[in-house]
């Protein structure tokens, strides 16, 4: 038995979110399926559009060298950047979580790069590690370490990038702030009067009760990092990936061939490639996750 | 009561987005109505050009041309130079009359591509092709023919020279301009001055200014890929340029040259303004910066020297073209439009009020008539430099050509390749591309 005063309220809850549906109907899922009909022809945009079978994908992986350094500059990219900024986020917050004085300053003054983004500020970061008179190594001339040639020096650019990142961690810091003042002081309490050190208390009980931000910040960061494209594109010579290719990001790639030489339909099957990619990693991270991540009042 | 309520804003939301299709096509309607009510077709003209010394410029030419016209109204539309490509791109693919601008200041480098790719408009049908290529620059021409048809007409270029400090080069003995490679190698040894692990000033180091791929040009007038198709990249003359560039480094050490490059910067900082650099490869225009903020060098200005004497004086240039975008709704009142941009009296004035050498040959020649000193003897230079000027179109069988030899090219001068090994990999890829392609 259905009842109708429910079916009117299911009816009009949907109404509500017509605009949203809409929109993500017209304009990503459309376009989504389009790229993916589009990645099995020789689309640019213009010109042709033939069907091809999968001669893009077989391309990607047996022809084109240039595929396989972006993939793997994109990988190193992530496997560094993921872990340094979450535990560099979450020591960020432990510290500033202790109750030291002038701590609203620093919370504010470490979350104000967030704040900044964009071109502005690879521009800054360009001049501070910039070989000789960048800020990045006179300080580390101070301590007596003659700095690499960051962004000139195949092995250090994508190094320096991950450096970069570092800075920004004050958007994420700010997650870990709030679920740590969620923290149920009893429990410290309880601790204490155990005998618990700092490490035990951290341990096991402010780490277990943090997992679901440590989850959600894991699974953003990652699939942030696999989208890196715009530091790439104004950081490294004429937008080309340079020097010799080790800032070629795998969205750098695609935008090459895009927007470079038209080659859509192959742009388009590196994106689902990556799509692909990104999404068996989240799913493995939501199958891991019933392993560590700890909600209240969940029943194991 | 509830049903009501949902059933008034599901009538709501059809009639909001009814209201939203009817006015985006009334709007449309409406910007077409108006433009026929004066009976003067209005073009829609996108450049980049929105600097306060460019648009002033641009903005006279177009209504020079307005007034000269009773049928043609032109109307410009500044897009910053990172959209601008993208922008037009994407209209061309809606196939919307109305997004499509008539006409647009492209890349010459690409115009054979994006002719290929039916980008823009076909104009053998449009413009005078044979009083056109009769005055225009030969490489400039090529650069927007594909298989007989011509894609846009060349606008602007912007050779390479060398500027060289006077008194500099008296201090070290020297009276005449270097000719040769041998020569900057010469005389830069002698300039140079290096204070422990930092330079007091420079004579000259080859990728100051310019980069490895110029060099390799001014060393057998070539391209990587020259016109009959033949890859041209693993040469005894593209070795000895990429040796003659790694001397330089070996000798003055690559981290001492980073660390004098890092203080670069423009106007009064610029490396030869301050007299830290005696010889310095820039554009013509460069001449409007030293005249500017650099009143008190003595300096003279020569094509970039060659390989070994009798080689070839060979320069590398950019520019522009005027295209009209595939599906543009008046292409014949814009080809109007861009014969008189391309035609003797706006090129003059272009090529006066910026300093740029023009496509228009004819128009080159007259302004460097008109000028007088320095800027005539500048201009003059450029123009000798332009006769052993070569263009890089992006080749339609390999797009992807620089993606394929600048790495390259870079192991080779970060020594992390010789020079040999680097030239023949990357002669190695664009053959298998242009192999693939076929």
């Amino acid at each position: 038995m259905k009842n109708p005063l429910r079916r009117a309220d299911t009816w009009q809850g949907y109404l509500f979110i017509m605009p949203w549906l809409i929109g993500f109907a017209v304009l990503t899922a459309g376009p989504m399926l389009f790229s993916l009909a589009a990645s099995f022809t020789d689309y640019d945009m213009t010109s042709r559009m033939n069907f091809i079978g999968i001669v893009n994908y077989t391309t990607m992986f047996t022809k084109d060298d240039l595929f396989w350094v972006s993939l793997y500059n994109t990988f190193f990219f992530v496997i560094w950047s993921v872990p340094l900024t979450t535990v560099g986020a979450m020591i960020l917050a432990l510290l500033l979580n202790k109750g030291i004085p002038g701590q609203r300053v620093f919370r504010t003054i470490f979350y104000l790069p967030a704040v900044l983004s964009g071109v502005g500020v690879y521009l800054l970061w360009m001049q501070m590690l910039s070989p000789s008179s960048g800020l990045v190594n006179t300080m580390l001339g101070f301590i007596g370490i003659d700095g690499p040639a960051w962004l000139a020096d195949p092995n250090w650019t994508k190094p320096a990038l991950i450096l970069m990142k570092m800075w920004s961690v004050g958007g994420s810091m700010l997650f870990y702030l709030a679920s740590l003042q969620s923290v149920p002081k009893t429990l410290y309490e309880v601790g204490a009067l155990e005998g618990a050190n700092w490490w035990h208390r951290f341990r096991y009980i402010t780490f277990p009760l943090i997992t679901p931000v440590v989850f959600f910040d894991l699974i953003t960061s990652t699939i942030g990092a696999f989208q890196i494209f715009s530091e790439a594109y104004v950081m490294s010579e004429g937008g080309n990936g340079g020097p010799v290719n080790s800032l070629l990001f795998y969205n750098l790639r695609i935008w090459n061939q895009a927007f470079e030489v038209y080659n859509m339909g192959y742009a388009m099957s590196m994106t689902w490639f990556l799509f692909v990619i990104v999404l068996l990693l989240t799913l493995f991270n939501f199958k891991f996750a019933k392993k560590w991540v700890y909600y209240e009042g969940d029943r194991r | 009561m509830k049903r009501g309520v949902g059933i008034g804003l599901v009538v709501l939301l059809i009639a909001a987005l009814g209201g939203l299709v009817w006015w985006m096509q009334g709007g449309q309607e409406q910007a077409s109505n108006t433009a026929n009510s004066d009976e003067k077709v209005t073009l829609d003209f996108w450049s980049f050009w929105g600097s306060e010394t460019r648009r002033p410029i641009i903005e006279q030419m177009i209504s020079d041309f307005n007034e000269s016209q009773d049928e043609i109204f032109v109307k410009h539309t500044f897009i910053p130079f990172g959209d601008i490509w993208t922008k037009e791109l994407a209209a061309v693919a809606s196939k919307n009359q109305n997004a499509i601008p008539d006409v647009v200041v492209g890349d010459i480098n690409a115009i054979k591509l994006r002719g290929q790719k039916q980008q823009v408009e076909p104009l053998n049908n449009l413009v005078d092709v044979n009083a056109l290529q009769g005055v225009m620059h030969p490489e400039a021409w090529d650069a927007v023919q594909y298989e007989n048809e011509t894609y846009a007409v060349p606008f602007t270029m912007d050779t390479r020279l060398l500027f060289y400090n006077k008194k500099m080069l008296e201090e070290a003995g020297y009276t005449e301009p270097p000719q040769t490679w041998a020569d900057l190698t010469e005389m830069s040894e002698k300039i140079t001055v290096k204070q422990g692990n930092t330079f007091e000033k420079v004579g000259f180091y080859p990728l100051f200014g310019v980069g490895t791929d110029v060099w390799l040009i001014n060393a057998d007038g070539r391209n990587y890929i020259t016109k009959d198709g033949e890859v041209t990249i693993n040469t005894p003359e593209d070795r000895e340029a990429l040796e003659w560039i790694n001397e330089f480094t070996d000798k003055m050490g690559r981290k001492e040259i980073d660390a004098f490059k890092a203080e670069f910067g423009e106007q009064q900082a610029n490396p030869f303004l301050s007299e830290k650099v005696a010889m310095y490869v820039d554009v013509a225009t460069f001449y409007t910066q030293i005249r500017d903020y650099g009143d008190h060098l003595d300096y003279g200005v020569v094509p970039l020297p060659e390989r070994e004497e009798g080689s070839g004086h060979y320069s590398w240039s950019g520019g522009f073209a005027l295209e009209i975008p595939k599906g543009a709704k008046h292409p014949k009142e814009a080809a109007t439009f861009i014969e008189y941009m391309a035609g003797k009296e706006a090129q003059m004035y272009w090529a006066e009020k910026n300093f740029d050498q023009v496509a228009n040959q004819e128009a080159g020649r007259a302004v460097a008539d008109q000028l007088e000193d320095k800027e005539k003897e500048v201009y003059e230079v450029a123009l000798t430099a332009m006769e052993n000027t070569l263009l890089t179109p992006v080749p339609v069988e390999v797009p992807d050509l620089v993606s394929l030899v600048s790495p390259e090219l870079e192991q080779a001068t970060l020594g992390k390749k010789t020079p040999e090994q680097a030239l023949q990999a990357a002669e190695q890829k664009v053959k298998a591309a242009k192999e693939g392609a076929q």
